[in-house]
């Protein structure tokens, strides 16, 4: 299990359906210039969205753990975004365990609340949760 | 439309290995419909390579490009500009694709990345299933728009077996019966006395069986 000094320093990407917070663009921005760097945030107009090269290009852009937020399963505004997020997600995690990355690297969280949910809450939540997961090896420098 | 899958990725990162700069080639055609080889697939392997050769520590430059068509020379033409900046190219188009690349540019390594499977139809998302095997005599006229040869695993032209149990093949029981589905088609239409003549089998010896097949039509030759 990592440090805390270690999990500070990881770089975290979220995916997130766009409808689980209402105030996300403000939230967003508030969390963005208080994590800098180490956060990257893409809201989606439906979970559904996502495709597992979004993901795949995060982890070779220097994501160490990336995180599919979606909301609740039967509450997708258009029925099966999360349902389809999921699958992707699973794809994701098969291609990255072939060329040998922990599929742990990223996770779909399906949100149980149903409102009341605020982007900038959830990151922070998130990055301070400790994980088993260390700095990539993408993001190390080669010998 | 031609179907393929993907070979497994242990083998594409053998056969990549001796090349330090390579162009993952996609086409957007047949096998961009059956999310084999189209510009989403192009960009997972090639992101999947990039990744698994900077975890082994190899240094590897891997771009991507994909072609409308890859097995048409006025698409594959696009190619020559760019083509004497890498070993080797990775083909994510069919076997036809592949070859007409390596054709195009002879002194270029052409690597397939896909396993070329048969020539089928888009049954649902997700879902390709065999329906032509180009015998070269169609007869989809005589059954309802439903081929036994590519269809029935007995492939046979004076069906049904009698092995059929729940509208389902005994042979592949996933699989629908095409007699039982040429049998309802015909009967719904009133053509079913279409059956009473006896159906000679695939003469295979006019076309398969002699070499690749050719078609040549004058009127479309330059």
């Amino acid at each position: 299990m990592e440090t805390k000094e270690e999990r500070q320093g990881l770089n975290f990407y979220f995916f997130f359906c766009q409808r689980i917070d209402k105030e996300q663009e403000k939230n967003r921005r508030t969390i963005e210039k208080s994590m800098g760097d180490k956060v990257r945030l893409f809201p989606i107009p439906c979970s559904g969205r996502i495709e597992p090269i979004h993901i795949l290009r995060a982890l070779e852009k220097g994501a160490d753990k990336v995180y599919v937020l979606t909301c609740r399963e039967g509450l997708c505004r258009y029925r099966e975004g999360n349902l389809r997020a999921k699958k992707r997600v699973s794809y994701a995690q098969k291609l990255m365990e072939e060329i040998g990355l922990e599929k742990e690297r990223v996770e779909l969280i399906n949100l149980k609340k149903e409102n009341g949910m605020t982007i900038d809450t959830l990151v922070e939540d998130l990055v301070g949760k400790k994980t088993n997961i260390g700095s990539s090896p993408l993001n190390k420098p080669l010998l | 439309m031609i179907t393929a899958e993907r070979k497994p990725f242990e083998e594409i990162k053998e056969m990549v290995k001796p090349y330090s700069k390579l162009l993952v080639v996609g086409c957007g055609t047949c096998v961009a419909e059956c999310a084999a080889g189209g510009e989403k697939e192009v960009a997972l392997l090639a992101s999947a390579l990039r990744m698994e050769a900077r975890m082994e520590n190899r240094v590897v430059e891997i771009d991507e490009m994909t072609l409308d068509r890859q097995c048409v020379y006025e698409f594959i033409d696009q190619l020559t500009e760019t083509v004497d900046n890498y070993d080797a190219i990775l083909s994510l188009g069919c076997g036809a694709g592949v070859q007409a690349v390596s054709d195009v540019f002879p002194d270029m390594t052409v690597l397939p990345a896909l396993n070329t499977t048969f020539l089928g139809e888009t049954k649902a998302p997700g879902v390709w299933m065999e329906n032509c095997r180009g015998c070269g005599d169609c007869k989809l006229h005589i059954f309802g728009a439903i081929c036994p040869v590519a269809r029935c695993a007995k492939g046979l032209f004076n069906g049904p077996c009698g092995g059929s149990k729940d509208k389902r093949c005994e042979v592949h029981p996933d699989t629908p019966c095409a007699w039982h589905m040429i049998i309802e088609r015909l009967e719904k239409k009133g053509r079913l006395e279409q059956l009473n003549n006896i159906y000679p089998p695939v003469d295979w010896s006019t076309g398969q069986g002699k070499g690749p097949r050719k078609i040549e039509r004058e009127d479309q030759m330059i």
